[in-house]
């Protein structure tokens, strides 16, 4: 179990809510390598669910999460792409990865992001997000597999537009969800290195 | 009557009002194309081609709707 996740390598696109926790759990559980992206900064208002620190606000999300991630398990490799993901670089930054985490805000950009994984990316496996605003109601989040390289969590209608509010509890365990998801592939895959 | 597989619920139309395309089936259920990811029998269809991939009858297609928050 400990090599194959050893070997494993797994992308996160995004530092957020869920990227943050999601590159926490996967760090904490010995995945070999992690590329993470995200082109924003630290804010006050990230603080309710994201995993940084007071002394953190202001710098670039990747910088920090590198340095938390190294305080936690200093044996992960961690790769830092402070760049705004499209469409274009995604296949590149991410070529090496087995899975990605699909962890945006934005819903045009989740819906860009699983396109592009599934169109342009071989076999690597997409674990997205969709469903996670609002507090209780745990057990409605659901990982489901949709497709052979596509799996969704979430409860499919808590949206920040409708429900108006993140807070770190609900967000946690759709993150939590997703990195077990990955997790679980990784176990189950027949990849190599 | 003709058969569309959606989200693995079997779904009835006439010939009449079978929608010809990715598009016209999201028009029909109501949902915006820019926050959907399309799958038909398994192979992903680009949102840009949303319009001019053709159904035909029998096909099982996933939506994936994405709400935001994150």
């Amino acid at each position: 179990m400990k090599e194959k996740l050893k070997n494993a390598v797994v992308g996160i696109a995004g530092l957020g809510g869920l990227g943050s926790n999601v590159a926490i759990a996967l760090a904490r559980t010995g995945v070999g390598k992690l590329i993470v992206a995200d082109f924003d900064k630290v804010e006050a208002s990230n603080l309710n669910r994201q995993q940084y620190f007071v002394d953190q606000i202001g710098r670039s999300k990747v910088e920090c999460m590198i340095e938390n991630l190294r305080r936690i398990n200093p044996d992960v490799k961690v790769e830092g792409h402070r760049v705004k993901l499209t469409g274009e670089n995604i296949p590149e930054i991410f070529s090496e990865a087995q899975v990605i985490a699909e962890c945006f805000d934005k819903a045009d950009a989740k819906q860009m992001i699983v396109e592009t994984v599934l169109g342009k990316m071989g076999k690597a496996i997409i674990v997205s997000v969709s469903g996670l605003a609002g507090y209780g109601k745990s057990n409605a989040i659901q990982t489901r597999r949709i497709s052979e390289r596509l799996i969704l969590v979430g409860d499919n209608e808590s949206g920040i537009d409708s429900v108006k509010v993140l807070t770190a509890a609900r967000v946690g365990i759709a993150a939590n969800h997703q990195a077990n998801a990955i997790v679980e592939v990784i176990l189950n895959s027949v990849w190599k290195d | 009557m003709e058969r569309l597989k959606v989200n693995g619920v079997e779904k009835e139309f006439s010939v009449e009002q079978f929608p010809a395309t990715v598009a016209e089936l999201l028009k029909c259920l109501n949902i915006e194309a820019a926050t959907v990811v399309a799958e038909i029998d398994g192979k992903i269809i680009e949102r840009e081609k949303f319009d001019t991939t053709a159904l035909s009858k029998g096909q099982a297609i996933e939506l994936v709707r994405f709400v935001p928050g994150g």
